[in-house]
């Protein structure tokens, strides 16, 4: 039976307007502060986090929700968290209902209790004002390990979330302003690298702790009330801003597909189906028929697949919209337990974020192309990642761990032109960042011997997908190295949109010095490496947009001077 | 016979030319900015100032003993895509990565924001058979026959510049300069330019892109200082030309036309400079400089005395990786379009009315309300006296265009114009906390220091909302930074780096890394003239398996003494503390660069104290629109307050260039030197 999981079933009702809207001036100053304020928080988070996924790749994202958990600001970090805060600041409210006070510091990971999937930690804090709940600050962070049966939390072995990592519901980590040392003592026994679980979960409530800083003395100035009202009118013009765009939007219904290759335990092509159907300024997005859930870790978790539907919304709006709860209320969800997009509790779903947000926002750019042309945008890529371990004769005794960040899928192109080459995957979308080169020969037993674009990568179209990267990588550890792998994308390429071509998919092998190759599957364990193998790796590239035969002579003239096709 | 030194900043619409006098007297000029060759406005400039001196041109050069000079000519090249055309030699394999930007894309929602055009298209950076490794040692000799055919094409296809970028010449220049060589051979009349000379560090994506930059302005910037040169000399200058670089001190013209990519930030780095020096001169340790113009504001931080810096810099959305000032931009400023934006709110900027129509009081055909409008609407502005009455403002064009919007926001005009300065203020506030938190300060003990056209009617209120008990404005507000270029010293980065796989090199590698570096600082500045040198050492630093280096300045290091390595590592502990609020003494501590910065000191003329005067009286009134309502201020000018003379807001001091505005509450107090130094209340 399909849930219908509308905005209005879900989220709280809005406040009876007790007080009338304050004049735009105060609303635009408000308004500007509130989003200033999330991006403070940011900055403080990115300067205090200690690991490097946090402080290198951002990682993470900051939201402010108000009392009835409605988001009311977030930050624009890391796209796959746009929308999915609330769920957060709801799975606490509803939790601690009746006992939450100022001072509480909450925390969650569960993505069967308000979490997306165990590595991403959230933080959550009430904010008072005039003697009542006003305001959750709300941090969530992804930390480099949660336990769990393999490092960095990424297990395509998982066939239940128990062999994922720390499973955490909502907890109360501190109360009247003090933290709980004993219950982090134990979170952070439970991970393999316990100095940088502490150092970036102080980060995130210091992040949070600014956010009710600055929150207090707003609260203060112009009285909780008429905050309250303020933020109601902020929200209602965010939902105009957005119902506007709609409506120039064609009116229909579309169906569309996106593929996983498969869960890693053999199933192949599990589909993720949106029925979209566009009507005046309002949206609805059925995604009941998608395949059900899989063995596999690339279920996702109820609160990431509505982020993904957000994020798939907020790509196709302009993105001067807010992205807060009034921009979102035009659309509805539709969707069924037990199917990929959401499992039941205890499936595992640690690709989620990745895997299948990204087929979830496929499918409906795919369903939506004839809708919004000018809007929709060729496919990005999808991300497949290598982790290599073992030694290194320059540090002796010392094990190395190095995660591949590097030779990165395509863009899509879209009505304003050709795609971004290199910039990644929809769930990031150009805000993840590799390495340097020369600071991991540096500091790794690797040399690289190419890293450029891959020319004819990108998917063919009248405005062409961004090029995929290649790399090719010699190991020169001492001694036999191991490598796992998890992602997506050998199989499916990025899909074009309005005739444009697939970017082509990824392509990944292991190349022996004795010049024999093995493929490289996207969910493996235990990959043996040898000192003197090759990593070569062709990634894919973006999806083409509009039909190639619409591709101006000029354009096929520049991609071959430049060596691009 | 009297000396002069002589500050040239050349603006978007002003250029403007400051003459300190060895006997202290300081005097501002201004002339119209000439864009397509900003030399000749700069000769007007400084014509201008002869005349204010009552001297002949050749006069005053010949008793000048100095020049600065602050140029946007390399900003402008690369904002407008105007600079050279050149080609890249990269090691095989990797001629991507300046267009692969290290896999990061700017607006995060903005899927279809097409790709920038790189400074080198892909046909002209061109793979050369060379490997060299992490430690120096080659991988893979310098194959002449493949440089050969790649120097070859580029000379083919044309190009003015060429940037050399091979992997790992942070570590061993040898390739590069091997390559630079046989460039310049086959092509003498090309600008080249090594990665290794601009920027000796590790990370090829900021070494190479710093490098195309350089390569890109360096044919535009070398032509133009030339000409700067020939004309002063032509019209009898005989003394040294100094440019002020990125970083805030000053070099030869030489050196910045070598080096052109150090010039992009030359425009904004005279005010900091002057924040600096007003630090020196009792202005507290702690600053935020607040230079609001007519389309955007640039914010700095001055801490304990300092500029804070950094290397995280984009121009024209291109990387520049060199030690510049940091400071924030914010696209607001007095030319700021106010609109009901596509959300339905209020929105002040980024978008600008810009000079031409400008705001609608120009009366130049602007009919979209502006800050200046607003600001004149509301009776802070005297239309007879802008710009010293070079301009007449229209009030009524202003009124209209004012009450268009508040017709649309359904609010009465006066409530609208409060609520435009009131926006721009609240934006400018919160650019400043953003600003602050980033470098993990807290604003509330810093002085603000306005300057720029615009920011005196805004400095107190901002001031106010950020918690700030202290306000000033220079006499000079329109021109401080030519008069701050004055104020700076002969600045010579070195940085190389030294990363291994393992943590520190020995106190021996360590000494004998950073004397290097300060030796051959010191060669450079002896080149550069003969006074006092100084040396400053530091070092970019990081935990372990952290991708972010922390500076750690190593003033306080005993070079001679034991345990050289140990003091360096605590010294990084102590600053990891001090930042972050932890250290992590276990973990393994890695130095990726060594810095020394050689300063050459410069003689500064002391300011001469404002001459006793009795306190003047108020030139006239206003009528002015206040949060709290209609009041009735005193006007005084700026110029014609007596040293020491208070002023209680509400209350306006104006000059020719700048008009600031005093809140109920404030209470400004004139200093020797010709600055309002202003007391601003707590928020209530």
């Amino acid at each position: 039976m399909a849930t219908h999981a509308s905005a209005a079933a879900t989220h709280p009702a809005p406040h009876p307007a007790t007080r009338p809207a304050p004049d735009p001036v105060t609303l635009a100053v408000l308004d500007n502060r509130l989003r200033a304020i999330v991006e403070e928080m940011g900055e403080a988070m990115l300067r205090t986090s200690y690991s490097q996924i946090l402080n290198s790749s951002r990682d993470f994202s900051i939201a402010l929700c108000d009392a009835g958990c409605r988001l009311v600001a977030q930050a624009d970090h890391i796209p796959v968290h746009v929308g999915a805060m609330p769920w957060a600041a709801k799975a606490v409210a509803e939790a601690f209902a009746g006992d939450i006070r100022p001072g509480d510091c909450f925390l969650l990971n569960d993505p069967y209790h308000g979490g997306s999937h165990l590595p991403d930690l959230t933080i959550i804090l009430p904010v008072f004002g005039d003697g009542s709940l006003r305001f959750w600050s709300v941090v969530r962070a992804h930390q480099s390990d949660i336990g769990g049966a393999t490092h960095g939390g990424y297990n395509p072995g998982a066939t239940e979330i128990w062999q994922e990592g720390l499973r955490i519901p909502p907890i109360r980590l501190g109360e009247g302003g003090a933290l709980r040392e004993d219950l982090i003592r134990m979170l952070a026994t439970n991970t393999r690298i316990a100095r940088d679980f502490r150092g970036d979960l102080m980060a995130m409530i210091g992040a949070a702790r600014l956010g009710e800083q600055r929150l207090l003395p707003l609260l203060a100035r112009y009285g909780a009330d008429a905050l309250d009202a303020a933020v109601s009118a902020i929200l209602d013009l965010s939902e105009a801003h957005a119902r506007r765009i709609l409506a120039t939007w064609l009116d229909g219904s579309w169906l569309g597909e996106a593929f996983l290759d498969d869960d890693g335990f053999g199933q192949t092509d599990v589909a993720i189906r949106a029925r979209v159907t566009k009507r005046g300024d309002s949206l609805t997005v059925d995604l009941s028929e998608s395949d059900p859930q899989t063995t596999g870790f690339v279920n996702s978790s109820y609160p990431n697949m509505r982020s993904a539907v957000a994020m798939a919304f907020a790509f196709l709006l302009d993105p001067e919209v807010a992205k807060n709860d009034g921009a979102f209320r035009p659309l509805e969800v539709i969707a069924r337990e037990g199917t990929v997009v959401w499992a039941r509790e205890g499936a595992p779903v640690t690709m989620c974020t990745s895997h299948c947000a990204n087929e979830i926002v496929e499918a409906i750019v795919r369903a939506l192309q004839h809708g919004c042309p000018d809007r929709a945008m060729g496919g990005w890529g999808r991300r497949f990642r290598v982790a290599i371990t073992g030694q290194d004769a320059r540090r002796p005794g010392r094990r190395f761990v190095w995660h591949m960040f590097h030779a990165r899928p395509g863009g899509g192109g879209s009505a304003r032109g050709d795609g971004w080459s290199c910039a990644g995957e929809w769930h990031s979308a150009g805000g993840l960042k590799f390495g340097s080169v020369e600071m991991a020969e540096a500091r790794f037993p690797l040399l690289f011997e190419t890293h450029e674009f891959l020319p004819g990568s990108a998917g063919d179209g009248q405005h062409r997908g961004g090029l995929g990267g290649q790399l090719c990588l010699r190991i020169e550890s001492d001694g036999p190295c191991r490598a796992n792998t998890a992602g997506d994308g050998a199989r499916h390429g990025a899909a074009g949109m309005l005739g444009g071509r697939d970017g082509a998919p990824h392509h990944y092998r292991l190349r022996h010095a004795d010049g024999t190759e093995r493929v490289l599957k996207t969910k493996e364990v235990g990959i043996p490496v040898q000192p003197g193998d090759r990593l070569v790796v062709e990634a894919g590239g973006g999806g083409g947009w509009g039909p190639p035969e619409k591709r101006t002579p000029e354009a096929r003239a520049r991609d071959a001077a430049e060596g691009y096709a | 016979m009297p000396g002069y030194t002589i500050g040239i900043d050349v603006g978007g619409t002003f250029t403007d030319v400051v003459g300190i006098c060895t006997d202290g007297t300081q005097t501002l000029a201004k002339a119209a900015s000439t864009p397509a060759d900003q030399s000749e406005g700069v000769v007007q400039g400084l014509r201008n100032l002869a005349d204010a001196l009552h001297l002949t041109l050749a006069e005053l050069l010949q008793q000048a003993t100095r020049i600065v000079h602050g140029t946007t000519v390399a900003t402008n090249a690369l904002l407008e895509r105007k600079g050279a055309r050149i080609g890249l030699l990269a090691t095989e394999g990797h001629r991507d990565v300046i267009e692969m930007r290290e896999g990061l894309k700017p607006e995060r929602y903005d899927l279809r924001l097409p790709a920038p055009e790189p400074l080198v298209p892909r046909r002209l950076r061109i793979g050369v058979k060379e490997r060299l490794r992490p430690d120096g040692s080659v991988e893979q000799a310098l194959d002449a026959a493949s440089l050969r055919s790649a120097i070859a094409a580029l000379r083919a296809a044309g190009v003015e510049g060429v940037a050399i970028g091979f992997l790992h010449s942070w570590a061993a220049p040898r390739h590069e300069h091997a390559a630079a060589e046989a460039v310049a051979a086959a092509m003498p009349d090309a600008f080249v330019t090594c990665s290794a000379d601009v920027l000796p560090q590790i990370k090829e994506f900021e070494r190479f892109s710093t490098t195309a930059v350089n390569a890109y302005v360096g044919p535009v910037v070398s032509r133009y200082l030339g000409r700067l040169k020939a004309r002063l000399a032509e019209a009898g200058y005989r003394g040294p030309l100094f440019v002020i670089l990125s970083h805030g001190g000053v070099a030869p013209v030489e050196e910045a036309a070598r080096l052109a990519v150090g010039t992009a930030l030359s425009g904004p780095a005279g005010g900091v400079a002057a924040a600096v020096e007003s630090a020196l001169q009792g202005m507290g340790q702690d600053l935020v400089t607040f230079d609001m113009g007519g389309t955007s504001t640039d914010i700095a931080l001055v801490t304990g005395g300092e500029a804070a810096l950094g290397r995280g810099r984009t121009v024209g959305g291109e990387r520049i990786a060199l030690e510049s000032l940091d400071i924030t931009t914010l696209g607001a400023g007095g030319g700021s379009v106010a609109f009901v934006g596509p959300g339905g709110t209020l929105q002040v900027g980024p978008r600008s009315a810009g000079a031409v129509p400008g705001p609608a009081a120009y009366g130049l055909g602007g009919t979209e309300p502006t800050v200046t409008d607003a600001n004149l609407v509301l009776g802070y502005l005297d239309p007879e006296n802008f710009l010293g009455g070079a301009r007449r403002l229209d009030l009524d064009a202003a009124r209209r265009a004012v009450a268009g919007l508040a017709e649309r926001l359904g609010i009465a005009p006066d409530a609208c114009a409060a609520g435009i300065h009131a926006l721009v203020n609240a934006r400018m506030a919160d650019g400043v906390r953003l600003a602050t938190v980033r470098r993990g300060v807290d604003p509330r003990d810093f002085t603000l220091l306005a300057f720029g056209g615009a920011a005196g009617l805004h400095a107190t209120a901002v001031a106010r909302e950020l918690g700030l008990r202290r306000a000033a404005v220079p006499v000079f507000a329109a021109g401080l930074s030519a008069w701050g270029m004055l104020h700076t010293d002969l600045r010579y980065e070195l940085s190389r780096s030294a990363v291994t796989a393992g943590g520190l090199p020995g106190d021996t590698a360590l000494r004998a890394l950073f004397d290097g570096l300060e030796a051959e600082g010191r060669d450079r500045m002896a080149e550069w003239h003969g006074g006092a040198v100084a040396a400053r050492r530091s070092a970019d630093m990081r935990y372990g398996e952290q991708v972010f280096e922390i500076a750690v300045p190593l003033d306080g290091i005993d070079w001679q003494g034991p345990a050289l390595a140990d003091q360096v590592r605590a010294a990084f502990h102590a600053r990891h503390r001090a930042l972050f609020t932890y250290d992590l003494p276990e973990e393994e501590v890695v130095l990726v660069n060594a810095r020394v910065a050689a300063v050459g000191v410069l003689p500064r003329h002391v300011p001469a104290a404002g001459a006793e005067a009795a306190a003047a009286a108020p030139a006239g009134q206003r009528r002015i629109l206040l949060e709290g309502g209609a009041a009735t201020a005193p006007v005084f000018r700026f110029g014609a307050l007596a040293p020491g003379q208070a002023v209680i807001g509400p209350a306006i001091v104006e000059s020719a260039t700048t008009t600031v505005l005093l809140r109920p509450g404030d209470a400004a107090r004139m200093d020797s030197r010709g600055w309002l130094d202003i007391a601003v209340p707590a928020a209530g």
